[in-house]
C-alpha cells in the first residue's frame, strides 16, 4: 500500500517496499518526520506472528496461566463464607489491592444484569461464567443457560451454588470449555451470547476475533453478542497514571512517576481494548447490523464505572432507516445538567443529541495525568494528589444523565463511547418514548470515531517480547536493503491503516495514533 | 531439591521480566505490595508445584504463603515433599 504522501516521493515508496518484502508484514505505511528521519508503521502478519515468532503458542500458555490464577482464587478460605450466589473472592482493587466493597460489587451486578435482561434473552450462552454471579439472576428469566468455563474448579464451586436457587438450577447447563471451543455448537441456536469481564483474559486480539466471530455464528437473527466490563484501550494512560499517583509516596517525583506510569502500561497483563476494535467487526462479519458501545452505569466511583465499557453486538437486527440525526456540541455550549433538563422540558417531542460531554467520572484524572506531563522537578506525587483531590468536575456524571428518566420527562436516553476520543468524553441522546413504536433501541447516528482511532484496537498482553522480535527483524532487515540515512529511525506495530476518503493512508492519524498512546 | 538461592533467582527472573531490577531481600513483599502481579503468583504457584510437590488443591491458597522469598521457603519445608 502506499502512503497518502504524493506520487515522487521515491524514499518513502522504497522502504514501503522493502518492508514488504518481509514475510512478517502485511501492510507498511512510511511518514517523513522532519526533525528525525522517516517512520514506519507496520500492520504484521497473523500467520507469522502465530506461527513463526510464536504468538499462537505463547497465547495458549496465557490461558492456561489465567485459569490456573482463577482457580487459586477458588482454592482461598474466605471461599467458604461467601453468600450464596455473590463470590466476590479475587475481585481486588487495583488501587489499594484489597477487596473491592461489597455494595459496589452489588451495583455491578445489578447493573450488569440490567443491560442484558434489556437484551430479553431467552436461549443463552454464556462463555467464562466464573463464580455465575450475572447468571444465578439472569437464568431464572431464560428457558436455557448454557454457561461454560475452562476451570472446572470454578464450575464446581458454582455447581454448589447452583443448588441453592432452583429457578436457576433448572435451566442452566455448566460445561468446561475453552473460549474458543464452539465444538458441537450450532449455528443460530442462542439468541444471547455473553462474554462479561472475560476478554481482558484473552491473550491477543486474534484469539479475541476467532472467539467473537465464532460467537456471531451461534447466534440467531435478532439476537446479540453482549461483551460486558471490557477495559477502555482509549484510557489505558489514565488509569495507570491514576493507580501509580495513588500509590506511590508523597515525595516520589513526578519524572519517578511517568517512569513508573509507563512501566505499569508496558507490563499490563489482560487485553485492552479499545471501542474501535467492536465497531471495526462491522467490516469484518457481514452478519452484523449494529453495535453499541456504552460507558457503564452506575455511581459507585471506582475502576469499573470509570474505565470500562458494554459493547452490544447486534446480529442481523432491524433497523430503521437512519434519520441523520444532529448533535449539538457540548464543548461548545458547556450546559449543565438543569441546562439540559430544561430544554428537554421545552421541547419534549424531539429527539436530541449532545456530543463530547465532559465525563465528571474521568476528569478529574485526565487533567492530573496531563499536568503531570508537564510537570517540572519541584513537583511530587504528593502535591499533585493534594492539589487534585480538590479538583471540581465541570463536565457531566454519565448516570446523572440515566438517572433522567427517572423524572418523569418521557425520554429514554441512550449513552454512548463509539467516538473513542480519549478524553472519555461522551455522547448522549434523548428519543421521546412515544416516538419509541415497537423498537426498544432505536439507531441513531452516533458522531464517528476519528480514524486514528482505528489505528491500535488493543493492547497486546504477553506478547511483548514477540513485537519486539518482529520489530528488531525489520530494522535489520531495512539496514540490510536501504540506504544508511534512509533507514526508518522507528517501526511502530499498528492494528489497521487509517484511509483517506479519496485512498491513501491518513499519515496524520497516523502520527496522532502516537501522540495519543504515549506519555 | 532446591533451596532458597534458587528460589531467589526463580523470584528475581520474574521480577526482572516485569522490568524490576531493584534489590530484592528475602523479606521484601512481591504480591501485597504490588511488586508482582497476580498472573505472577501463578508462575510461583507452578514453581513450587513442579520442584516441591506442593498440591495447593489440598492445602489451600493464601497469597501470604507465597508473598516472600521467606515465606516460600517456609512453604517448602513445611508442605513440600522430600526428594
Amino acid at each position: 500500500m502506499q502512503n497518502g504522501a504524493p506520487k515522487g516521493n521515491s524514499r518513502e515508496s522504497e522502504i514501503i517496499d522493502v518492508l514488504e518484502t518481509h514475510p512478517g508484514v502485511r501492510e507498511a505505511a512510511v511518514v517523513r518526520d522532519c526533525v528525525d528521519g522517516y517512520r514506519a508503521f507496520v500492520v504484521p502478519t497473523d500467520s507469522y506472528m502465530d506461527n513463526v515468532l510464536g504468538r499462537e503458542l505463547a497465547g495458549a500458555t496465557v490461558v492456561d496461566r489465567w485459569r490456573k490464577a482463577c482457580e487459586l482464587s477458588q482454592l482461598t478460605k474466605e471461599v467458604a463464607s461467601v453468600p450464596a450466589g455473590f463470590n466476590t473472592i479475587g475481585w481486588n482493587s487495583t488501587y489499594t489491592r484489597q477487596p473491592i466493597p461489597a455494595d459496589e460489587m452489588r451495583e455491578w451486578v445489578d447493573t450488569t444484569v440490567a443491560e442484558i435482561l434489556k437484551l430479553a434473552p431467552r436461549v443463552v450462552y454464556e462463555i467464562g461464567c466464573g463464580t455465575g454471579m450475572p447468571l444465578l439472576r439472569i437464568a431464572p428469566h431464560c428457558e436455557r443457560y448454557v454457561a461454560v468455563d475452562f476451570s472446572r474448579v470454578v464450575l464446581a464451586r458454582l455447581r454448589e451454588q447452583l443448588q441453592t436457587i432452583p429457578a436457576a438450577r433448572d435451566r442452566v447447563e455448566l460445561q468446561a470449555r475453552r473460549a474458543d471451543d464452539f465444538d458441537g455448537l450450532e449455528e443460530n441456536s442462542f439468541d444471547t451470547v455473553v462474554l462479561n469481564s472475560v476478554v481482558q483474559y484473552f491473550p491477543n486480539a486474534t484469539y479475541l476475533t476467532s472467539v467473537l466471530g465464532k460467537a456471531i455464528h451461534v447466534v440467531k437473527p435478532g439476537g446479540h453478542v453482549f461483551v460486558g466490563d471490557t477495559r477502555n484501550l482509549n484510557l489505558l494512560p489514565a488509569f495507570a497514571a491514576s493507580v501509580e499517583t495513588f500509590q506511590a509516596a508523597d515525595e516520589t517525583s513526578a519524572e519517578d512517576l511517568r517512569h513508573r506510569i509507563l512501566r505499569r502500561m508496558e507490563r499490563e497483563q489482560e487485553l485492552v481494548v479499545s471501542p474501535a476494535y467492536f465497531l471495526s467487526l462491522k467490516s469484518r462479519f457481514p452478519k452484523l447490523s449494529r453495535v453499541e458501545i456504552q460507558p457503564r452505569c452506575g455511581r459507585a466511583d471506582n475502576e469499573m464505572t470509570h474505565y470500562r465499557y458494554d459493547a452490544i453486538l447486534h446480529v442481523d437486527g432491524e433497523t430503521e432507516a437512519s434519520s441523520g440525526d444532529e448533535f449539538h456540541d457540548w464543548e461548545e455550549k458547556m450546559w449543565t445538567l438543569d441546562e439540559i433538563r430544561s430544554m428537554l422540558r421545552l421541547h419534549p417531542n424531539e429527539r436530541h443529541g449532545i456530543m463530547r460531554i465532559r465525563n465528571a467520572r474521568n476528569e478529574r484524572d485526565l487533567a492530573a495525568l496531563a499536568a503531570l506531563k508537564g510537570a517540572d522537578a519541584a513537583q511530587t506525587a504528593g502535591k499533585l494528589r493534594r492539589e487534585y483531590n480538590q479538583y471540581v468536575a465541570k463536565g457531566i456524571h454519565p448516570q446523572d444523565c440515566i438517572d433522567l428518566m427517572a423524572e418523569g420527562l418521557e425520554f429514554a436516553v441512550y449513552l454512548s463511547w463509539a467516538a473513542c476520543r480519549p478524553d472519555g468524553s461522551f455522547d448522549v441522546f434523548f428519543v421521546p418514548i412515544a416516538s419509541l413504536h415497537r423498537m426498544s433501541k432505536p439507531a441513531i447516528d452516533w458522531p464517528k470515531l476519528e480514524a486514528s482511532a482505528l489505528v491500535r484496537l488493543t493492547n497486546a498482553p504477553g506478547s511483548g517480547k514477540l513485537r519486539n522480535e518482529l520489530v528488531n527483524q525489520l530494522l535489520a532487515h531495512c539496514k540490510q536493503k536501504l540506504a544508511e540515512d534512509t533507514v526508518p529511525v522507528e517501526i511502530v506495530l499498528v492494528d489497521a491503516m487509517p484511509c483517506l476518503a479519496g485512498g491513501g493512508v491518513d499519515s496524520l492519524a497516523l502520527l496522532a495514533s502516537i501522540e495519543h498512546a504515549a506519555f | 531439591m532446591k533451596g532458597k538461592p534458587e528460589i531467589h533467582e526463580f523470584v528475581k527472573s520474574l521480577l526482572i521480566n516485569n522490568g524490576d531490577d531493584g534489590p530484592l531481600a528475602d523479606d521484601d513483599s512481591l504480591l501485597l505490595s504490588g511488586r508482582l502481579q497476580s498472573i505472577d503468583a501463578v508462575e510461583i504457584v507452578l514453581f513450587l508445584e513442579e520442584n516441591f510437590g506442593i498440591d495447593f488443591a489440598v492445602i489451600g491458597f493464601d497469597k501470604d504463603q507465597i508473598d516472600s522469598i521467606d515465606a516460600i521457603y517456609a512453604m517448602t519445608q513445611t508442605s513440600g515433599k522430600p526428594s
